[in-house]
């Protein structure tokens, strides 16, 4: 309401110092709304003023990636420790809960976006590792009655456990350089790669990836709309989207206790913890600044995807949208 | 993960600097890293930096054409926009802001609204 307000004062400050008359007319008659070509000409004007919201600060578009940049860089080290430190370890029962969603087939592609740490293609990996197990035993489980040589002609191709790949995507380098040593520690030699890149401009190509994931990453990105419209590009065409986020919650009661541990125990605990207070007061505000459940699922709805969801969990404190290219 | 959390108190008690195997143990000691990313750096440069599946889907982000590996200078080339990405680590940099020009006259890289 706030916005359409500034944008109908500046719209009328331009045009009176245009001197343009007959725009007066049609002004008086439709207040509030953005009207055709002069609504464009008027944008394209204020392109330079358009700001966005950083935490509860307000700050020009150009500004929040930077310091969305400089945030993550800061907590990179201590990321894993704060998450778990923040949520009481709860976030890996999100995650968990976003694979068994997921259900990921054993051959599947993963995008996983705003990936950082790698969080998410750990267990995907893990997840399709076992998946390729329960039915490697459910086939010999069934040939029981078979020779030797039926049941060695059942197992499946060498190369076939390797067909299931993840791209960890991010824009900040730190997060990645943490995430491959996580791997490389964890003896991951293949099925991963890290790749720096943009949400909202995808070094990939059009349908590419079985399954898009973008955990806790979709409300640090400044334009949402251009990551979705580039999640859908590089999905195949019955491909997944998966977006894992704070949202609102519904209950009062609750809200009232994640609000008060959201603003007075979290920053204390990351400047305790990661020495950082501004990241994770930035950190609570920019869930407060994101769009709840149903607007998101609007949005999402807008880039094209189909049978668009969501499941909250923790009672709203995150939810998990869905969505296919059909 | 258990086990992650145990070895991490073993090397931390253990204060290990000539545990050679980086796999299993060298989280967050700053001691033991330097060792291990010698061996690191030396597994970069015997393997490719990213496997070919990977260099099959990436593109270039703003013109979504296929790049070309550069294996001296370890860059992924765009001929037609004639930028270079670098590749830092075998982890590729795709952000158009971050790619080097090659000498010619073509328009940047850096894209205004962003």
């Amino acid at each position: 309401m706030a916005a359409s307000v500034r944008l109908l004062f500046r719209r009328i400050s331009r045009l009176s110092h245009r001197n343009i008359n007959s725009t007066a007319d049609s002004f008086s008659r439709r207040p509030g709304c953005c009207f055709g070509p002069f609504s464009s000409r008027c944008i394209s004007d204020a392109a330079e003023d358009r700001n966005t919201h950083f935490g509860f600060e307000t700050v020009p578009e150009a500004e929040k990636a930077k310091r969305v940049y400089k945030v993550f860089e800061n907590v990179a080290e201590k990321y894993d420790i704060m998450n778990d430190a923040m949520s009481l370890g709860i976030h890996r029962l999100w995650k968990d809960m976003l694979l068994h969603v997921m259900h990921p087939q054993p051959g599947a592609r993963l995008l996983d976006v705003a990936g950082g740490t790698g969080d998410i293609s750990f267990r995907f990996l893990d997840y399709v590792y076992h998946q390729q197990e329960r039915q490697k035993r459910r086939a010999l489980g069934s040939s029981q009655t078979l020779s030797w040589q039926d049941i060695s002609e059942k197992y499946p191709a060498e190369d076939a456990p390797h067909e299931s790949s993840s791209v960890v995507c991010d824009i900040n380098k730190e997060m990645l350089k943490v995430g491959k040593q996580r791997a490389d520690s964890m003896g991951i030699t293949s099925g991963l790669s890290w790749v720096v890149g943009d949400a909202e401009e995808l070094p990939f190509d059009d349908d590419q990836f079985d399954i898009y994931t973008i955990a806790f990453g979709i409300r640090n990105v400044t334009h949402i709309d251009q990551a979705l419209q580039e999640a859908f590009r590089v999905l195949k065409p019955g491909g997944r989207f998966m977006c894992l986020e704070f949202s609102k919650v519904t209950n009062p009661v609750l809200a009232r206790l994640y609000d008060a541990y959201s603003f007075q125990v979290i920053p204390v605990l990351g400047e305790v913890i990661a020495g950082d207070w501004k990241s994770y007061q930035y950190l609570v505000e920019s869930i407060r600044n994101f769009p709840d459940q149903e607007e998101f699922k609007g949005m999402i709805e807008d880039a094209g995807f189909c049978s668009v969801q969501y499941f909250n969990f923790t009672g709203g404190v995150v939810a998990l949208h869905s969505g296919f290219k059909l | 993960m258990l086990r992650n959390v145990l070895s991490r108190l073993v090397t931390e008690s253990v204060r290990v600097h000539h545990h050679v195997n980086p796999a299993p143990f060298k989280l967050t000691l700053t001691a033991c890293r330097g060792s291990v990313r010698n061996f690191a750096e030396v597994k970069d440069e015997v393997q490719t930096p990213f496997n070919s599946t990977l260099l099959e889907v990436l593109v270039c982000p703003l013109s979504k054409k296929p790049l070309r590996y550069d294996a001296d200078t370890n860059e992924l080339i765009n001929e037609e926009l004639g930028i270079a990405y670098p590749i830092v680590d075998g982890i590729p940099n795709m952000i158009p802001q971050e790619a080097r020009l090659l000498q010619k006259e073509e328009p940047s890289p850096s894209k205004p609204a962003e």
